[in-house]
Protein backbone atom coordinates (compact mmCIF):
# COMPACT_ATOMS: atom_id res chain seq x y z
CA UNK A 1 0.00 0.00 0.00
CA UNK A 2 1.03 3.47 -0.68
CA UNK A 3 1.58 5.91 1.89
CA UNK A 4 -0.38 8.91 1.85
CA UNK A 5 1.91 12.47 3.51
CA UNK A 6 0.16 15.12 4.58
CA UNK A 7 1.95 18.26 4.05
CA UNK A 8 0.19 21.03 6.09
CA UNK A 9 -2.27 22.95 6.87
CA UNK A 10 0.48 24.38 8.83
CA UNK A 11 3.89 24.73 7.84
CA UNK A 12 7.32 25.31 9.97
CA UNK A 13 8.61 27.50 7.51
CA UNK A 14 5.71 29.04 5.93
CA UNK A 15 3.03 31.55 7.69
CA UNK A 16 0.45 30.60 5.35
CA UNK A 17 -1.79 27.51 5.51
CA UNK A 18 -2.53 24.97 2.77
CA UNK A 19 -2.39 21.31 2.53
CA UNK A 20 -1.03 18.83 0.42
CA UNK A 21 -1.13 15.39 0.55
CA UNK A 22 1.19 12.99 -1.67
CA UNK A 23 0.56 9.66 -2.70
CA UNK A 24 3.90 8.08 -2.51
CA UNK A 25 5.74 5.00 -3.89
CA UNK A 26 8.91 5.35 -1.86
CA UNK A 27 10.76 8.56 -1.83
CA UNK A 28 8.66 9.18 -4.99
CA UNK A 29 5.70 11.32 -5.98
CA UNK A 30 2.68 9.91 -7.76
CA UNK A 31 0.00 11.97 -7.00
CA UNK A 32 -0.75 14.79 -4.86
CA UNK A 33 -4.06 16.55 -3.70
CA UNK A 34 -4.48 20.21 -2.73
CA UNK A 35 -6.39 21.45 -0.23
CA UNK A 36 -6.94 25.93 0.30
CA UNK A 37 -9.54 27.84 1.96
CA UNK A 38 -7.82 28.35 5.19
CA UNK A 39 -7.77 31.75 5.02
CA UNK A 40 -10.83 32.44 3.39
CA UNK A 41 -12.03 35.82 4.03
CA UNK A 42 -14.67 36.18 1.28
CA UNK A 43 -13.55 39.40 0.41
CA UNK A 44 -15.47 39.27 -3.16
CA UNK A 45 -18.39 39.43 -0.63
CA UNK A 46 -17.37 42.20 1.61
CA UNK A 47 -16.46 44.33 -1.18
CA UNK A 48 -20.46 44.38 -2.65
CA UNK A 49 -21.16 45.69 1.61
CA UNK A 50 -18.20 48.48 1.49
CA UNK A 51 -18.35 51.40 -0.32
CA UNK A 52 -15.62 52.29 -2.60
CA UNK A 53 -13.48 54.20 -0.51
CA UNK A 54 -13.53 51.42 2.20
CA UNK A 55 -12.77 48.55 -1.03
CA UNK A 56 -9.78 50.21 -1.67
CA UNK A 57 -8.38 49.76 1.99
CA UNK A 58 -9.95 46.29 1.75
CA UNK A 59 -8.79 45.00 -1.64
CA UNK A 60 -4.71 46.46 -0.90
CA UNK A 61 -5.34 43.50 2.55
CA UNK A 62 -5.68 40.67 -0.45
CA UNK A 63 -2.29 39.76 -0.14
CA UNK A 64 0.55 41.16 2.18
CA UNK A 65 3.37 41.32 -0.69
CA UNK A 66 1.22 42.64 -3.79
CA UNK A 67 -0.90 44.55 -2.06
CA UNK A 68 -0.02 47.58 -4.70
CA UNK A 69 -1.35 45.63 -7.84
CA UNK A 70 -4.75 45.20 -5.98
CA UNK A 71 -5.65 48.77 -5.42
CA UNK A 72 -4.11 49.37 -9.10
CA UNK A 73 -6.19 46.83 -10.73
CA UNK A 74 -9.59 48.18 -8.63
CA UNK A 75 -9.11 51.80 -9.73
CA UNK A 76 -8.49 50.68 -13.20
CA UNK A 77 -11.60 48.89 -13.45
CA UNK A 78 -13.54 52.10 -11.96
CA UNK A 79 -11.67 54.62 -14.27
CA UNK A 80 -12.78 52.38 -16.77
CA UNK A 81 -16.54 51.98 -15.60
CA UNK A 82 -16.11 56.27 -15.28
CA UNK A 83 -13.79 57.01 -18.38
CA UNK A 84 -11.53 58.31 -16.82
CA UNK A 85 -7.94 59.37 -18.34
CA UNK A 86 -5.06 59.30 -15.37
CA UNK A 87 -2.64 62.47 -15.73
CA UNK A 88 0.70 61.46 -17.15
CA UNK A 89 2.43 62.27 -13.88
CA UNK A 90 0.78 59.72 -11.84
CA UNK A 91 0.98 57.02 -14.27
CA UNK A 92 4.88 56.88 -14.33
CA UNK A 93 4.04 57.21 -10.63
CA UNK A 94 1.83 54.23 -10.50
CA UNK A 95 4.82 52.25 -13.11
CA UNK A 96 7.22 53.25 -10.73
CA UNK A 97 5.59 52.00 -7.15
CA UNK A 98 4.26 48.70 -9.46
CA UNK A 99 8.19 47.60 -10.43
CA UNK A 100 9.52 48.40 -7.45
CA UNK A 101 6.64 45.91 -5.56
CA UNK A 102 7.62 43.18 -8.17
CA UNK A 103 11.31 43.93 -7.35
CA UNK A 104 10.13 43.43 -3.51
CA UNK A 105 8.50 40.05 -4.06
CA UNK A 106 10.73 38.73 -6.61
CA UNK A 107 13.74 39.73 -4.19
CA UNK A 108 11.75 37.80 -1.30
CA UNK A 109 11.17 35.23 -3.02
CA UNK A 110 14.81 34.45 -4.34
CA UNK A 111 15.76 34.65 -1.14
CA UNK A 112 13.43 32.10 0.10
CA UNK A 113 14.72 29.93 -3.03
CA UNK A 114 17.94 30.07 -2.38
CA UNK A 115 17.13 28.66 1.49
CA UNK A 116 15.13 26.25 0.40
CA UNK A 117 17.98 25.09 -1.86
CA UNK A 118 20.38 25.22 1.21
CA UNK A 119 22.66 28.37 -0.10
CA UNK A 120 22.70 30.37 2.61
CA UNK A 121 24.69 33.29 1.66
CA UNK A 122 22.63 33.74 -1.40
CA UNK A 123 19.69 34.22 0.74
CA UNK A 124 21.38 36.87 2.85
CA UNK A 125 22.93 38.60 -0.23
CA UNK A 126 18.94 38.92 -1.90
CA UNK A 127 17.76 40.04 1.60
CA UNK A 128 19.78 42.63 1.76
CA UNK A 129 19.07 44.14 -1.88
CA UNK A 130 15.39 43.28 -1.22
CA UNK A 131 16.07 45.93 2.27
CA UNK A 132 17.44 48.34 -0.53
CA UNK A 133 13.71 48.22 -2.75
CA UNK A 134 11.37 48.43 1.37
CA UNK A 135 13.40 51.55 1.63
CA UNK A 136 12.85 52.67 -1.68
CA UNK A 137 9.02 52.18 -1.12
CA UNK A 138 9.30 53.69 2.54
CA UNK A 139 10.53 56.72 1.24
CA UNK A 140 7.82 57.39 -1.70
CA UNK A 141 4.63 55.94 0.54
CA UNK A 142 5.87 55.98 3.95
CA UNK A 143 5.29 52.35 4.48
CA UNK A 144 6.99 49.49 3.82
CA UNK A 145 3.74 47.21 2.53
CA UNK A 146 0.46 48.25 1.67
CA UNK A 147 1.53 51.47 0.43
CA UNK A 148 -1.99 53.34 -0.46
CA UNK A 149 -0.72 54.89 -3.43
CA UNK A 150 -3.10 54.20 -5.90
CA UNK A 151 -6.46 56.01 -5.99
CA UNK A 152 -9.14 55.73 -8.44
CA UNK A 153 -8.13 58.49 -10.66
CA UNK A 154 -4.64 58.71 -9.71
CA UNK A 155 -2.11 58.55 -6.75
CA UNK A 156 -2.09 59.75 -3.56
CA UNK A 157 1.57 60.82 -3.00
CA UNK A 158 3.98 62.65 -5.88
CA UNK A 159 7.62 61.27 -5.67
CA UNK A 160 9.51 63.78 -4.34
CA UNK A 161 13.07 62.25 -4.73
CA UNK A 162 13.16 60.93 -8.16
CA UNK A 163 17.40 60.93 -8.39
CA UNK A 164 16.87 58.81 -5.17
CA UNK A 165 14.62 56.31 -6.96
CA UNK A 166 16.39 55.88 -10.30
CA UNK A 167 19.84 55.45 -8.22
CA UNK A 168 18.46 52.76 -6.01
CA UNK A 169 16.93 50.75 -8.54
CA UNK A 170 20.62 51.12 -10.93
CA UNK A 171 22.40 49.72 -8.08
CA UNK A 172 20.07 47.01 -7.50
CA UNK A 173 20.43 46.05 -11.40
CA UNK A 174 24.06 46.21 -11.16
CA UNK A 175 23.94 43.86 -8.09
CA UNK A 176 21.68 41.59 -10.15
CA UNK A 177 23.73 41.46 -13.01
CA UNK A 178 27.02 41.13 -11.19
CA UNK A 179 26.45 38.91 -8.13
CA UNK A 180 22.96 36.95 -8.63
CA UNK A 181 22.09 36.22 -11.76
CA UNK A 182 25.31 34.55 -12.26
CA UNK A 183 25.41 32.44 -9.62
CA UNK A 184 21.53 31.36 -9.87
CA UNK A 185 22.44 30.62 -13.90
CA UNK A 186 25.57 29.25 -13.23
CA UNK A 187 26.35 27.60 -9.82
CA UNK A 188 26.76 23.62 -10.02
CA UNK A 189 25.22 23.79 -6.85
CA UNK A 190 21.39 25.79 -8.24
CA UNK A 191 21.99 24.13 -10.99
CA UNK A 192 22.14 20.05 -9.12
CA UNK A 193 19.45 21.32 -6.95
CA UNK A 194 16.64 22.94 -9.79
CA UNK A 195 17.61 21.78 -13.56
CA UNK A 196 15.29 19.18 -14.78
CA UNK A 197 13.02 19.57 -11.48
CA UNK A 198 9.40 20.02 -10.97
CA UNK A 199 8.53 20.39 -14.85
CA UNK A 200 5.76 21.82 -15.80
CA UNK A 201 5.48 21.47 -20.18
CA UNK A 202 4.24 23.95 -22.23
CA UNK A 203 0.81 22.31 -23.09
CA UNK A 204 0.38 21.69 -19.30
CA UNK A 205 0.90 25.23 -18.37
CA UNK A 206 -1.71 26.60 -21.27
CA UNK A 207 -4.13 24.11 -20.35
CA UNK A 208 -4.26 24.78 -16.49
CA UNK A 209 -4.16 28.53 -17.04
CA UNK A 210 -0.85 29.05 -15.48
CA UNK A 211 0.25 32.36 -15.07
CA UNK A 212 3.34 34.95 -14.97
CA UNK A 213 6.61 33.58 -14.36
CA UNK A 214 5.47 29.94 -13.87
CA UNK A 215 4.08 30.59 -17.75
CA UNK A 216 6.47 32.03 -18.93
CA UNK A 217 9.36 29.56 -17.79
CA UNK A 218 6.68 27.39 -19.55
CA UNK A 219 7.64 28.77 -22.59
CA UNK A 220 5.10 30.84 -22.76
CA UNK A 221 5.58 34.52 -23.45
CA UNK A 222 2.31 36.23 -22.15
CA UNK A 223 2.80 39.65 -20.01
CA UNK A 224 -0.22 41.92 -19.50
CA UNK A 225 2.33 44.84 -20.00
CA UNK A 226 3.15 43.55 -23.52
CA UNK A 227 -0.13 41.92 -24.70
CA UNK A 228 -2.44 44.93 -23.45
CA UNK A 229 -0.24 47.62 -22.30
CA UNK A 230 -1.54 49.89 -19.29
CA UNK A 231 -0.30 53.34 -18.06
CA UNK A 232 2.85 54.10 -20.23
CA UNK A 233 4.32 50.24 -20.86
CA UNK A 234 3.56 50.99 -24.53
CA UNK A 235 6.32 53.87 -24.54
CA UNK A 236 9.00 51.34 -22.64
CA UNK A 237 11.52 49.25 -23.60
CA UNK A 238 11.93 46.45 -22.00
CA UNK A 239 12.11 42.50 -22.82
CA UNK A 240 9.73 39.87 -21.20
CA UNK A 241 12.12 36.85 -20.36
CA UNK A 242 11.00 33.38 -21.64
CA UNK A 243 12.11 29.99 -21.19
CA UNK A 244 11.49 26.51 -22.41
CA UNK A 245 12.36 23.99 -20.30
CA UNK A 246 9.50 24.53 -17.51
CA UNK A 247 11.64 23.61 -14.43
CA UNK A 248 12.05 25.27 -11.36
CA UNK A 249 15.69 26.40 -12.67
CA UNK A 250 13.71 28.24 -15.06
CA UNK A 251 10.98 29.57 -13.28
CA UNK A 252 14.41 30.79 -10.89
CA UNK A 253 16.03 32.25 -13.82
CA UNK A 254 12.86 34.01 -15.44
CA UNK A 255 12.47 35.97 -11.79
CA UNK A 256 15.92 36.74 -12.05
CA UNK A 257 15.78 38.71 -15.27
CA UNK A 258 12.48 40.14 -14.57
CA UNK A 259 14.45 41.81 -11.26
CA UNK A 260 16.77 43.37 -13.78
CA UNK A 261 13.88 44.95 -16.45
CA UNK A 262 12.14 45.74 -13.85
CA UNK A 263 15.17 48.37 -12.67
CA UNK A 264 14.95 49.12 -16.23
CA UNK A 265 11.23 49.95 -16.23
CA UNK A 266 11.77 52.60 -12.92
CA UNK A 267 14.73 54.29 -14.56
CA UNK A 268 12.85 54.98 -17.61
CA UNK A 269 9.76 55.51 -15.64
CA UNK A 270 11.81 58.06 -13.81
CA UNK A 271 13.58 59.48 -16.11
CA UNK A 272 10.47 60.47 -18.51
CA UNK A 273 8.75 61.60 -15.81
CA UNK A 274 6.10 64.88 -16.59
CA UNK A 275 5.86 67.75 -14.53
CA UNK A 276 1.77 67.97 -14.06
CA UNK A 277 -1.14 66.78 -11.33
CA UNK A 278 -0.99 63.01 -10.10
CA UNK A 279 -5.11 62.71 -9.81
CA UNK A 280 -7.41 63.54 -11.86
CA UNK A 281 -10.14 64.56 -9.18
CA UNK A 282 -12.98 62.83 -7.53
CA UNK A 283 -15.33 60.70 -9.74
CA UNK A 284 -16.97 58.14 -7.17
CA UNK A 285 -19.95 57.38 -7.26
CA UNK A 286 -19.03 55.39 -10.35
CA UNK A 287 -21.32 55.36 -13.79
CA UNK A 288 -23.31 52.23 -13.99
CA UNK A 289 -22.12 49.77 -15.70
CA UNK A 290 -19.59 46.88 -15.65
CA UNK A 291 -15.89 46.83 -16.51
CA UNK A 292 -13.06 44.70 -16.43
CA UNK A 293 -9.34 45.64 -15.72
CA UNK A 294 -6.09 43.33 -15.85
CA UNK A 295 -2.64 44.19 -13.96
CA UNK A 296 0.80 42.06 -14.34
CA UNK A 297 1.24 41.15 -10.95
CA UNK A 298 4.64 40.12 -9.64
CA UNK A 299 3.20 36.79 -10.39
CA UNK A 300 1.18 37.23 -12.86
CA UNK A 301 -2.19 38.34 -14.15
CA UNK A 302 -4.49 39.90 -11.49
CA UNK A 303 -7.70 40.23 -12.73
CA UNK A 304 -10.67 42.29 -11.26
CA UNK A 305 -14.52 42.09 -12.62
CA UNK A 306 -16.30 45.59 -10.97
CA UNK A 307 -20.23 46.07 -11.97
CA UNK A 308 -22.14 49.46 -10.38
CA UNK A 309 -25.44 49.98 -10.11
CA UNK A 310 -24.63 53.93 -10.09
CA UNK A 311 -24.42 53.54 -6.26
CA UNK A 312 -21.34 54.21 -3.90
CA UNK A 313 -21.60 50.08 -3.22
CA UNK A 314 -20.59 48.06 -5.99
CA UNK A 315 -22.84 45.38 -7.11
CA UNK A 316 -20.38 42.27 -7.86
CA UNK A 317 -16.41 42.50 -7.56
CA UNK A 318 -14.78 39.28 -8.65
CA UNK A 319 -11.11 38.95 -7.87
CA UNK A 320 -8.49 36.43 -9.71
CA UNK A 321 -5.05 35.92 -8.51
CA UNK A 322 -2.18 34.85 -10.33
CA UNK A 323 -1.54 32.15 -7.46
CA UNK A 324 -5.37 30.91 -7.69
CA UNK A 325 -4.48 29.77 -11.10
CA UNK A 326 -0.79 28.98 -10.48
CA UNK A 327 -1.39 26.63 -7.07
CA UNK A 328 -2.88 23.53 -9.36
CA UNK A 329 -0.21 23.05 -11.56
CA UNK A 330 1.97 22.16 -8.53
CA UNK A 331 0.30 18.53 -8.58
CA UNK A 332 1.60 18.20 -12.48
CA UNK A 333 4.86 19.42 -11.13
CA UNK A 334 5.72 17.12 -8.26
CA UNK A 335 4.34 14.06 -10.13
CA UNK A 336 7.30 11.28 -9.99
CA UNK A 337 9.27 13.74 -8.41
CA UNK A 338 11.23 12.67 -5.19
CA UNK A 339 9.20 13.79 -1.71
CA UNK A 340 12.59 16.15 -1.17
CA UNK A 341 12.14 18.02 -3.73
CA UNK A 342 8.24 18.92 -3.07
CA UNK A 343 9.02 22.06 -0.90
CA UNK A 344 11.27 23.55 -3.55
CA UNK A 345 8.80 22.84 -6.54
CA UNK A 346 6.24 24.13 -4.49
CA UNK A 347 7.93 27.01 -3.47
CA UNK A 348 8.95 27.85 -6.95
CA UNK A 349 5.81 28.99 -8.43
CA UNK A 350 6.02 31.58 -5.67
CA UNK A 351 2.87 30.81 -3.94
CA UNK A 352 0.54 33.59 -2.28
CA UNK A 353 -2.37 31.61 -0.18
CA UNK A 354 -3.71 34.97 1.23
CA UNK A 355 -4.24 35.83 -2.24
CA UNK A 356 -5.87 32.67 -2.78
CA UNK A 357 -8.45 32.36 -0.35
CA UNK A 358 -9.64 36.17 -0.54
CA UNK B 1 -8.62 33.52 -35.16
CA UNK B 2 -11.05 36.89 -35.02
CA UNK B 3 -13.61 37.60 -32.56
CA UNK B 4 -15.56 38.11 -34.98
CA UNK B 5 -14.88 34.41 -36.20
CA UNK B 6 -15.28 32.83 -33.04
CA UNK B 7 -18.91 34.54 -32.70
CA UNK B 8 -19.49 32.99 -36.30
CA UNK B 9 -18.22 29.30 -35.11
CA UNK B 10 -20.50 29.87 -32.40
CA UNK B 11 -23.37 30.82 -33.90
CA UNK B 12 -24.46 33.41 -31.87
CA UNK B 13 -25.95 36.11 -33.45
CA UNK B 14 -24.87 39.40 -31.58
CA UNK B 15 -22.10 41.75 -32.02
CA UNK B 16 -19.43 42.20 -29.99
CA UNK B 17 -19.50 45.17 -28.28
CA UNK B 18 -15.90 46.25 -28.42
CA UNK B 19 -14.32 48.65 -25.39
CA UNK B 20 -11.34 50.00 -23.48
CA UNK B 21 -11.62 47.12 -21.39
CA UNK B 22 -12.21 44.13 -24.37
CA UNK B 23 -14.87 42.59 -26.09
CA UNK B 24 -18.01 41.80 -24.45
CA UNK B 25 -21.20 39.96 -25.88
CA UNK B 26 -24.50 38.76 -24.79
CA UNK B 27 -24.92 35.19 -25.67
CA UNK B 28 -28.22 33.47 -24.00
CA UNK B 29 -28.30 30.48 -25.70
CA UNK B 30 -24.35 29.41 -25.76
CA UNK B 31 -23.33 26.19 -25.83
CA UNK B 32 -20.30 26.72 -23.61
CA UNK B 33 -18.49 23.19 -24.03
CA UNK B 34 -18.38 24.02 -28.06
CA UNK B 35 -16.99 27.30 -26.94
CA UNK B 36 -14.50 25.79 -24.55
CA UNK B 37 -13.36 23.33 -27.40
CA UNK B 38 -12.62 26.59 -30.07
CA UNK B 39 -10.81 28.58 -27.76
CA UNK B 40 -8.93 25.70 -26.74
CA UNK B 41 -7.92 24.86 -30.46
CA UNK B 42 -7.26 28.59 -31.01
CA UNK B 43 -4.53 28.46 -28.51
CA UNK B 44 -7.14 31.57 -26.51
CA UNK B 45 -5.85 31.65 -22.81
CA UNK B 46 -8.49 30.87 -19.81
CA UNK B 47 -8.68 33.68 -17.62
CA UNK B 48 -11.94 33.51 -15.34
CA UNK B 49 -15.17 32.85 -14.82
CA UNK B 50 -17.68 35.61 -13.30
CA UNK B 51 -20.87 34.35 -11.50
CA UNK B 52 -23.63 37.02 -11.02
CA UNK B 53 -26.84 36.31 -9.51
CA UNK B 54 -29.98 37.42 -11.76
CA UNK B 55 -32.80 39.49 -9.75
CA UNK B 56 -35.60 37.03 -10.05
CA UNK B 57 -33.37 33.84 -10.44
CA UNK B 58 -30.99 32.40 -12.21
CA UNK B 59 -27.26 33.41 -12.97
CA UNK B 60 -25.58 35.34 -15.51
CA UNK B 61 -22.19 33.76 -16.07
CA UNK B 62 -19.37 35.48 -17.60
CA UNK B 63 -16.18 33.66 -18.98
CA UNK B 64 -13.18 35.78 -19.55
CA UNK B 65 -10.72 34.29 -22.11
CA UNK B 66 -7.51 35.97 -23.11
CA UNK B 67 -7.00 36.00 -27.26
CA UNK B 68 -3.70 37.46 -28.02
CA UNK B 69 -4.08 40.17 -25.53
CA UNK B 70 -7.40 40.82 -26.06
CA UNK B 71 -9.74 39.96 -23.41
CA UNK B 72 -13.07 38.21 -24.44
CA UNK B 73 -15.85 38.37 -21.95
CA UNK B 74 -18.53 36.16 -23.12
CA UNK B 75 -21.59 35.78 -21.02
CA UNK B 76 -24.82 33.92 -20.87
CA UNK B 77 -27.69 33.22 -18.56
CA UNK B 78 -28.70 30.04 -16.47
CA UNK B 79 -32.21 30.60 -15.08
CA UNK B 80 -31.59 27.13 -12.92
CA UNK B 81 -28.40 26.38 -11.17
CA UNK B 82 -26.67 24.50 -13.38
CA UNK B 83 -25.05 24.53 -16.12
CA UNK B 84 -22.46 22.29 -18.27
CA UNK B 85 -18.66 22.50 -16.54
CA UNK B 86 -15.93 23.03 -19.04
CA UNK B 87 -12.85 21.64 -16.87
CA UNK B 88 -12.59 18.34 -18.76
CA UNK B 89 -11.66 20.63 -21.55
CA UNK B 90 -9.71 23.47 -19.88
CA UNK B 91 -8.56 21.81 -16.28
CA UNK B 92 -7.76 25.71 -15.54
CA UNK B 93 -11.73 25.92 -15.26
CA UNK B 94 -12.15 23.36 -12.16
CA UNK B 95 -11.06 25.82 -9.62
CA UNK B 96 -13.51 28.70 -11.17
CA UNK B 97 -15.93 26.06 -10.99
CA UNK B 98 -15.69 24.38 -7.64
CA UNK B 99 -15.69 28.49 -6.14
CA UNK B 100 -19.12 28.88 -8.05
CA UNK B 101 -20.77 25.92 -6.48
CA UNK B 102 -18.85 27.15 -2.92
CA UNK B 103 -20.74 30.99 -3.55
CA UNK B 104 -23.92 30.36 -5.43
CA UNK B 105 -24.83 26.75 -5.46
CA UNK B 106 -23.97 25.90 -8.94
CA UNK B 107 -24.03 23.00 -10.12
CA UNK B 108 -21.93 22.30 -13.14
CA UNK B 109 -22.99 18.85 -15.12
CA UNK B 110 -20.28 16.36 -16.67
CA UNK B 111 -18.28 16.16 -13.46
CA UNK B 112 -17.19 13.43 -11.29
CA UNK B 113 -16.97 15.14 -8.48
CA UNK B 114 -17.31 19.05 -7.38
CA UNK B 115 -15.77 19.35 -4.02
CA UNK B 116 -15.48 22.53 -1.84
CA UNK B 117 -12.47 24.99 -2.60
CA UNK B 118 -12.97 27.17 0.19
CA UNK B 119 -15.14 26.13 2.55
CA UNK B 120 -15.45 23.00 4.39
CA UNK B 121 -16.57 20.01 2.75
CA UNK B 122 -19.49 19.38 5.16
CA UNK B 123 -20.23 22.93 4.72
CA UNK B 124 -23.70 23.83 2.79
CA UNK B 125 -22.90 25.26 -0.40
CA UNK B 126 -24.08 28.41 -1.78
CA UNK B 127 -22.31 30.88 1.02
CA UNK B 128 -23.14 33.75 -1.08
CA UNK B 129 -26.30 33.31 -2.23
CA UNK B 130 -27.38 32.53 1.60
CA UNK B 131 -26.06 35.27 2.71
CA UNK B 132 -27.43 37.39 0.42
CA UNK B 133 -30.47 36.29 1.76
CA UNK B 134 -30.65 38.14 5.03
CA UNK B 135 -30.31 41.11 3.25
CA UNK B 136 -27.53 43.68 1.70
CA UNK B 137 -26.49 44.94 5.21
CA UNK B 138 -26.17 41.42 6.92
CA UNK B 139 -23.47 41.10 9.09
CA UNK B 140 -21.04 38.47 7.95
CA UNK B 141 -21.24 36.68 11.12
CA UNK B 142 -24.50 35.75 10.10
CA UNK B 143 -24.26 33.45 7.59
CA UNK B 144 -22.40 31.27 10.59
CA UNK B 145 -25.29 31.54 12.39
CA UNK B 146 -27.37 30.47 9.52
CA UNK B 147 -24.94 26.99 9.25
CA UNK B 148 -25.46 26.28 12.65
CA UNK B 149 -29.47 26.56 12.68
CA UNK B 150 -28.82 23.80 9.91
CA UNK B 151 -26.92 21.52 12.52
CA UNK B 152 -23.34 22.39 11.17
CA UNK B 153 -20.74 23.03 12.58
CA UNK B 154 -20.19 26.71 13.46
CA UNK B 155 -17.20 28.54 12.59
CA UNK B 156 -14.06 28.28 13.79
CA UNK B 157 -13.45 24.50 12.94
CA UNK B 158 -11.18 23.26 10.09
CA UNK B 159 -12.03 24.42 6.43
Amino acid sequence: MSPVIPVGPYHPALEEPYKIELDCDGEAVREAHITVGFNFRAIEWLAERKNYTQDLALVERVCGICSNVHTLTFSRALEQLAGVEVPARAQHIRVVVHEAERLHSHLLWAGIAAEVIGFQTLFMTCFALREKVMDLLEAVSGNRVNYAMNKPGGVTRDIVDPGMVAATAQAIRTAMEREIIPVFTTDRTVRARCAGVGVLTRDEALAWGALGPVARASGLPQDIRKAAPYEIYDRLDFEVPVRPEGDVLARIVVRALEIVESCRIIEQAVDGMPAGPIDAGDFIPVPAGEACARIEGPRGEVFYYVASDGSDVPLRVRIRTPTFQNMPTVALMVREQTLADVPLIQASIDPCYSCTDR
Amino acid sequence: MEPETILESLRVTAAWEVRGDGHWVEAPDLDVRAMARLLLSVEARWVTLTVSPVPGGGFRLLYHWDLAGRLLNIATTVPEGLTQSIADIWPAADWAEREARDYYALEFAGRDELPALMLRPEDEPGLFSRTRELGHDADPADAARVDASRGRRDAGGEP
